[in-house]
């Protein structure tokens, strides 16, 4: 009798630890099923990992005189990371589109330009500026209908966006830049921009996408 | 009804016993290279293909180990660590490094070959049948392990195509955050972002970044090392001889892997850039088909279908359930595999040539996947028939050919109808007569505004509406709605008939069984 409850002492007191050690194993692998990245309203990553980044100018309004005018850049977003750095700086390549006069706000300059992530909303490919009807047909297996104007393509999946019409993203609402071929589940993702001394600022980033 | 439910009950409870030792008698049976075919193999040489593949699994690992030593685990050094090894490959740094890497990448090749040939044998010989399911599992769990293998590995380049393939890889996942709300479970998925934390750990940070690569090392030496581990495991438990091929044979494709090696140098592509992506850009050739199939459809659907492929060739197998091995005498599955050949080797060349019509094509594919089907079912159904000998009608799957027929049809029905105007065939149509009316009077008209117009005033083209739906539009007639409603309406009619003929077999099982019983119990 005496025996077994030394017995049963010494397992307890063994099996404390390597029950604990196993808690402290499991709850480590529990934490992979709590949010870090939050996906809010907006698909926007919230504080906790998006570091702030500075404004960032990436074209001068010299450069977008005609209709139709672009520009691509690089956007260094930063995010926190676990490193001696503390934060990662991923490179979102951009768009800036002068559009038709058509298209903007007289009273708004800000209308006249489009600003859009290149990183295809598909599945991540980085898209272009196609302002050759032929090309689109042939390499992005879209015929634009005619009076034909310009698009953004990506040569992964074929996906074909028209900068021209809007498009209702979900829970976002309505984004330029409508899909009209392929694959994409909604237009490309946004920046955020303001014009400053002649030249586009970006401010900010719609966030998800692999950079 | 009643009978079959109390049938269906005490299945229940004898499950795990029946479970176990239906597990117990499969985990004997189990061959993993072939190891148990070794008669066959002397005459028929589509039995060496385990030996053959278990072999070159060895060349690439030994081939591995020589490429470990100098290539460089770094996203900015990954590249020219392989430039280093490929070039100079006489007299530079890395002596014979441009064949060892050929003897790498060929072999792996040569691995997925035989491992998709393999489970091709399998299949359509029904190699699965009396009790050997556990097999062709593991011959197709390797088959998926050697292609994910072989995706982690041509990472390690870190070229354009390596770079876009990360991408691609990397953001699948995230789609797993974007389960639509009537899926049970879905919002709490999307709620963890399993999807994004996921591609975080994939990515080892939260883009593309110095640790991608030794990410992409570590999983490429994990998936393909620990298989290995088990299979020694079980060689030294079991002591069967590992390779079921003779020392000339496997020289003969050593010889061949080295010869290609040397002839074709394994490409290197350029460096990646994560600024352009060029175009065309392709996967390696055995994701090209699956990459082919992406373009065709929306990326969550996309998503769920790539992911469920082998579930569904594993649920397909478990469905074969007759004892018939021939080939004549299982057509319906001899045509899923068929099937699956052809969309493999057409896909890939539709987008090698870049001659798809992303457009055009998804309902013929979807149409044609019906038709296999309905060819195999038919030839299926006479053979049944003739061995039977029964009439036509008492040997008819109804159920079944109705599944099928409603899916071609919704997919035909949403390509061709669908609300999306540039994918709306009637739209499309339509459009020019309209544009040119709009043009009559407003000569700057747009496309845009013909089909506004069409959209307001031809509501019948909407009639079929699939899944989007704005403020602007009425719900309306879903289509999609439609057919899962039909869909779940056959399978629960479907399942109710099954059951209740299943519960009479085994009512008149269990009265042979008493019948049988009485007699003795007389005697006693």
């Amino acid at each position: 009798m005496q025996e077994n409850q030394r017995r049963l002492f010494l397992k307890t007191v063994t099996s404390l630890p390597i029950l604990g050690g196993a808690v402290l194993a499991v709850s480590a692998i529990l934490r992979y099923f709590k949010p870090t990245a939050m996906g809010g309203p907006a698909g926007l990553v919230a504080p906790p990992d998006q570091a702030g980044s500075a404004d960032q100018p990436v074209a001068a309004l010299s450069e977008l005189t005609k209709p139709w005018d672009f520009k691509d850049f690089i956007y260094i977003r930063q995010s926190v990371e676990y490193s001696s750095r503390k934060v990662q700086g991923a490179k979102i390549p951009g768009f800036v589109v002068r559009l038709p006069d058509a298209q903007a706000d007289p009273k708004d300059p800000k209308t006249k330009y489009l600003v859009v992530q290149r990183i295809c909303p598909h599945l991540g490919c980085t898209f272009n500026f196609v302002k050759d009807p032929n090309e689109l047909a042939g390499s992005y297996n879209y015929n634009p209908p005619a009076p034909t104007h310009p698009y953004f393509a990506c040569p992964c999946h074929l996906s074909v966006y028209d900068p021209t019409r809007k498009q209702e993203a979900p829970l976002i609402g309505p984004l330029p830049g409508k899909v009209v071929s392929g694959p994409a589940p909604r237009p490309p993702r946004t920046m955020s921009f303001d014009i400053k001394d002649g030249q586009i600022v970006i401010t900010g980033t719609e966030g998800g996408g692999v950079g | 009804m009643a009978r079959a439910l109390y049938y269906l009950y005490r299945a229940l409870l004898g499950a795990p016993a029946t479970f176990l030792a239906w597990f117990r008698e499969r985990w004997e049976k189990m061959d993993l290279f072939d190891e148990s075919h070794v008669a066959e193999a002397r005459t028929n040489p589509w039995f060496t293909l385990g030996g053959m593949w278990y072999w070159v699994w060895m060349l690439v690992i030994i081939s591995g180990v020589v490429l470990m030593i100098y290539y460089v685990p770094v996203t900015d050094q990954a590249y020219h660590s392989i430039e280093r090894i490929q070039f100079n490959w006489r007299w530079g740094p890395v002596p014979i490094g441009g064949m060892v890497r050929g003897l790498h990448k060929y072999g792996a090749d040569a691995f997925i070959i035989l491992a998709t040939m393999r489970v091709y044998r399998m299949w359509f010989t029904g190699e699965y049948k009396q009790g050997n399911e556990f097999s062709f599992i593991i011959a197709l769990l390797l088959l998926i392990v050697g292609m994910y293998s072989g995706l982690t590995g041509y990472l390690l380049i870190w070229n354009q195509r390596a770079l876009w393939a990360t991408k691609v890889m990397a953001t699948f996942p995230t789609y797993l955050d974007q389960n639509p709300a009537w899926l049970p479970g879905g919002a709490l998925i999307n709620w963890t972002n399993q999807g994004k934390t996921t591609a975080q750990i994939l990515l080892g940070g939260t883009s593309i970044g110095p640790a991608t690569v030794t990410r992409f090392y570590a999983f490429h030496f994990m998936l393909s090392f620990i298989p290995m581990v088990f299979f020694e495991l079980r060689v030294y438990r079991r002591g069967f001889k590992r390779m079921n091929l003779s020392h000339w044979s496997k020289l003969a494709v050593f010889g061949i892997i080295l010869a290609i090696a040397i002839m074709v140098p394994a490409a290197l592509g350029s460096p990646a850039n994560p600024e352009v992506t060029p175009n065309p850009i392709l996967s390696d050739w055995y994701f090209l088909a699956m990459y082919q199939f992406l373009k065709l459809q929306d990326p969550y659907l996309a998503t769920v279908l790539t992911v469920s492929i082998p579930f569904l060739v594993l649920g397909s197998m478990f469905l074969d359930r007759r004892p018939e091995r021939a080939w004549g005498q299982r057509q319906i599955f001899n045509w899923i595999g068929i099937g699956g050949l052809i969309y493999f080797v057409v896909f890939s060349f539709l987008i090698l040539n870049g001659i798809a019509d992303i457009h055009r094509d998804a309902p013929i594919w979807y149409y044609t996947m019906g038709l296999f089907l309905l060819i195999g079912y038919g030839q299926d159904w006479a053979y049944v028939m003739a061995r039977d000998g029964k009439r036509w009608y008492q040997t008819f799957h109804g159920f079944f050919v109705a599944f099928i027929l409603v899916a071609m049809s919704a997919n035909t029905l949403y390509h061709y109808f669908g609300d999306i105007r540039e994918r709306n065939i009637l739209a499309k149509e339509a459009m020019p007569r309209v544009l040119a009316q709009l043009q009559a009077v407003n000569p700057a008209a747009i496309s845009d505004q013909a089909f506004d117009w069409l959209e307001k005033n031809r509501p019948a083209m909407n009639l079929w509406l699939t899944s989007h739906t704005g403020p602007d539009k009425p719900p309306g007639m879903e289509l999609w709605r439609v057919h899962v409603a039909l869909w779940l309406l056959i399978i629960a009619a479907g399942t109710v008939v099954g059951l209740v003929r299943w519960g009479a077999r085994q009512e008149a099982l269990a009265q042979a069984a008493a019948a049988k019983a009485k007699p003795k119990a007389k005697a006693v």
